[in-house]
């Protein structure tokens, strides 16, 4: 698994100020995608463990962070590997709250409870899903970037079995 | 006034500079000298003209008035005597107008008096007024520490006003007794229903038309030479009372709102004073107005946040008095404390202030010339001590220029009581000593550099080295404390606001040691104790180690983060860094984001070279780029910052990307 990019902290990828983590690797292929590099999966840096320990101590020491958010790529074509990722973080910075991004909807992530994806979904908190569609494209719209992209609260969708979405905390 | 040494080269010498600073002036040659306040237009007219005088009065000051050992450490680039040009006339700098009392009294502004206004909207018009007039009489920033609670009782007339009305259109029966109309009067709400709801809505109505209108005057009266207009600061927040509440609210609407094509007004600049158990937590009474601060600050840069509950601002904080509360010009001056017992803000401010070039000591006393291994440190603050001394000297002797004026030289501050007790004053009668309750403040620029240059790291680098200095920050605190004390004066630490300085004293350092890598190689040097612009650093971090130094600059100081993105489409993130910020005791804070306006559409947000709403170029159509400098905002940093200012702008890291 690569590492295509990190920020520390960013205010654009989620509600409140997170951590961005993107995952090389992505086979869907959006026509107008913000950056086709990150399609292939050698591109950026082995995300080693010694590099994933540095960035979960980078969030376990920043108590401005609301959480974390994972893009792409798209992190569920390597979903094991961000899966343990994402243990790995729990285990030492605590409850830390999950946004990740993909290219699969919902409903498809869903479909198999007993696949690897479905175990990455089961782990996160907000799930931003569905194809970038250029048509859609809209600068208006907060931490997406198509209309049919949709802000799903995870947790609330699993316990009810239908898709509830993330309501923001705090509203001007 | 005669020169010492009269020599036919010492007047060719003097007549020669004289011309030098009238043709930079008036043919616009140096743009630096013309640019050096950002909302001065040097290249108009009255600008040039205000320019004229202004250089000429530095001079004159240079050579005939100040004290020599004073201009040898200007020249010598060690110290900078701020407004230089109100010198030898012996001006003040800024004030903190007591509203209240020029409101409820009337006043008069010299060429005509003014009643006390019976309604909120002319109440708003007056502050105006009182803003301008009182901007001619000293040379800085005007400021409202509490505009909230000065302007609430006339909220309340209005709402008696539109009452009355009420009653007599709505035929509902009259017997209310003066003192029950109020807007919190429930069993009032309750008898007269209609006249109630109608009072409520006009006067709502009426504050949000006289905030705008209040707004609209600060940004269009140039009442100074080069199109300037006031400085004004209006503080706000803590006033829990529905009238104070409806003060508020009006002037964040009209803020948001903009000016007439809905863009960032400049003036004033809004400060908003946090409080836990006013305004901190959802429980608190004024919650909801905190959180339209923060909405407006992420549309328009501002209410910067002033922080109630910080350390130095608690230490005289009463709760049953407003003007205890910190507040601050905008550019970060604090004058709230005062050995003779007013220890509150309006009817005083700032008088002076001289900055010490911390980054000069450092390279004479450190290891950037490769002189010596280790930092000379003894060497260091025996050199401090020698120019803190002489930068003190300068104070004294200025406001001893000061004291000597004439109340009739300030005419509007000293017959109007705008500085307390100065209503007594007969017109011919010096000031004297009503100006011992300002304060004489000590400021200093450029800690990182000076670190770097002492020890090769700078204080965001190294622990040790940011143990240094706080140490060096904490030291000169002693000295003004001390000084005080001796002197029995005010004598304060400032975090100085380098606007016109931040590239003075660099271009001549840099003449004289020639480029030192993270010391002289840029334009500008790094203000006050602020981590370096260019320094890569998460936002809790600067946070944190720029708050210790707050407690110690007691003449003011500011924190900024600079956020990258937009900050409008994240309430949650704007909020968690700014309560951040107050939770570990910064004095001062506001974030940083970039504001650019498309003058094809108005599009107003994050423009790179290609406007995203209408497809402009900025090669083909003007982008205004909004960014902070001392506090203040400033119109479009390109044509407005001076060169030393655009630089630091290009090289700010943001702490989010």
């Amino acid at each position: 698994m690569n590492l295509c990019g990190y920020y520390p902290e960013s205010i654009n990828e989620g509600e409140g100020l997170r951590a961005s983590i993107f995952i090389s690797g992505c086979r869907h292929r959006c026509k107008g995608c913000f950056s086709p590099v990150t399609w292939n999966f050698n591109y950026g840096e082995p995300f080693t463990l010694q590099r994933q320990n540095e960035i979960i101590g980078d969030i376990a020491r920043n108590p401005l962070l609301s959480g974390i958010s994972l893009l792409g790529g798209d992190p569920f074509f390597s979903a094991a590997e961000v899966s343990e990722f994402l243990d790995r973080l729990y285990a030492q910075a605590g409850a830390v709250n999950t946004w990740i991004y993909t290219g699969y909807t919902y409903e498809e992530l869903t479909a198999d409870p007993l696949a690897a994806e479905y175990a990455l979904l089961r782990r996160c908190h907000v799930l931003v899903d569905g194809r970038f569609e250029e048509a859609l494209r809209d600068t208006s719209l907060r931490y997406c970037g198509s209309s049919n992209q949709r802000l799903i609260n995870i947790p609330a969708s699993l316990a009810s079995g239908k898709v509830e979405l993330w309501e923001p905390t705090v509203r001007f | 006034m005669a020169l010492l040494q009269p020599t036919y080269e010492a007047n060719e010498h003097l007549l020669r500079e004289m011309i030098a600073v009238g043709e930079d002036i008036i043919d616009s040659k140096d743009l630096d000298l013309i640019r050096e306040n950002a909302n001065l237009n040097g290249e108009s007219f009255s600008g040039k003209m205000s320019k004229l005088g202004s250089e000429y009065a530095k001079w004159y000051a240079k050579h005939f008035i100040m004290p020599k050992s004073v201009v040898r450490a200007i020249e010598e680039n060690y110290v900078y005597v701020h407004d230089l040009d109100q010198y030898a006339i012996g001006t003040t700098n800024c004030i903190f107008i007591p509203f209240d009392k020029l409101l409820g009294g009337g006043f008069n502004t010299g060429n005509g008096s003014v009643r006390p206004p019976n309604s909120i909207m002319t109440a708003m018009a007056l502050v105006a007024i009182i803003f301008q007039s009182q901007q001619n009489a000293q040379y800085g920033g005007v400021s409202a520490s509490k505009i909230d609670h000065d302007l609430a009782p006339y909220v309340a007339k209005s709402f008696s006003k539109y009452f009355r009305k009420g009653v007599f259109y709505f035929e509902e029966e009259d017997g209310a007794e003066p003192s029950d109309i109020h807007m919190s009067n429930f069993e009032l709400q309750l008898r007269y229903p209609k006249s109630f709801r109608y009072a409520l809505k006009e006067t709502e109505a009426e504050t949000l038309q006289g905030a705008e209108s209040l707004i609209h005057n600060l940004n269009t009266m140039s009442s100074r030479a080069g199109g300037q207009i006031p400085f004004t600061s209006i503080n706000y927040g803590t006033c829990t009372s529905p009238e104070g509440q409806m003060v508020i609210d009006a002037l964040l609407t009209a803020t948001m709102q903009g000016l007439g094509s809905g863009e960032t007004p400049i003036f004033p600049i809004q400060i908003f004073k946090c409080k836990q158990g006013v305004n901190q937590s959802p429980k608190d009474p004024n919650y909801a107005l905190f959180l339209k601060a923060a909405e407006c600050s992420a549309k328009r840069l501002y209410p910067n946040f002033a922080n109630l509950d910080a350390p130095l601002n608690l230490q005289v904080y009463d709760p049953s008095d407003p003007d205890s509360e910190f507040a601050t010009m905008g550019c970060r001056t604090r004058v709230l404390s005062d050995r003779f017992g007013r220890n509150k803000l309006s009817g005083k401010g700032n008088l002076s202030f001289n900055t010490l070039n911390l980054v000069k000591l450092g390279i004479e006393y450190g290891t950037a010339l490769g002189k010596r291994k280790k930092a000379d440190e003894q060497g260091f603050y025996h050199a401090l001590d020698h120019y803190l001394d002489i930068a003190l000297d300068g104070l004294l002797h200025r406001f001893d220029i000061q004291r000597r004026q004439k109340a009739k030289a300030s005419d509007f501050m000293m017959r109007e009581g705008v500085w307390e007790g100065g209503e007594q004053l007969a017109p011919d009668e010096p000031v004297g000593d009503l100006l011992k309750h300002g304060s004489l403040s000590l400021g200093f620029i450029g800690v990182a550099e000076c670190m770097k240059a002492l020890y090769g790291r700078h204080h965001g680098e190294d622990e040790q080295v940011f143990e240094k200095a706080f140490r060096l920050i904490a030291y000169m605190r002693a000295y003004c404390d001390r000084k005080s004390d001796e002197l029995d004066l005010n004598i304060t630490l400032f975090a100085t606001p380098a606007e016109g300085l931040s590239g003075k004293f660099t271009k001549r350092d840099r003449q004289y040691y020639g480029s030192l890598p993270g010391i002289t190689d840029r334009e500008y040097y790094t203000n006050s104790f602020h981590i370096p612009v260019y320094y890569e650093i998460q936002a809790a971090r600067k946070i944190r180690l720029e708050a210790r130094f707050h407690d110690l600059c007691n003449a003011g100081a500011i924190s900024y983060i600079e956020l990258n993105g937009n900050a409008r489409s994240n309430p949650a993130a704007f909020l968690s860094i700014v309560q951040y910020a107050l939770s570990q005791q910064v004095s001062y804070f506001s974030i940083n984001h970039p504001i650019d306006r498309c003058s094809a559409c108005g599009y107003e947000g994050i423009i790179g070279s290609v406007c995203p709403s209408c497809g402009s170029h900025e090669e083909d159509v003007h982008i205004r780029r909004l960014r902070r400098v001392t506090g203040y905002l400033t119109g479009d940093f390109q044509t407005r910052f001076n060169s030393a200012k655009q630089a630091e702008v290009r090289d700010r890291v943001k702490h989010t990307p």
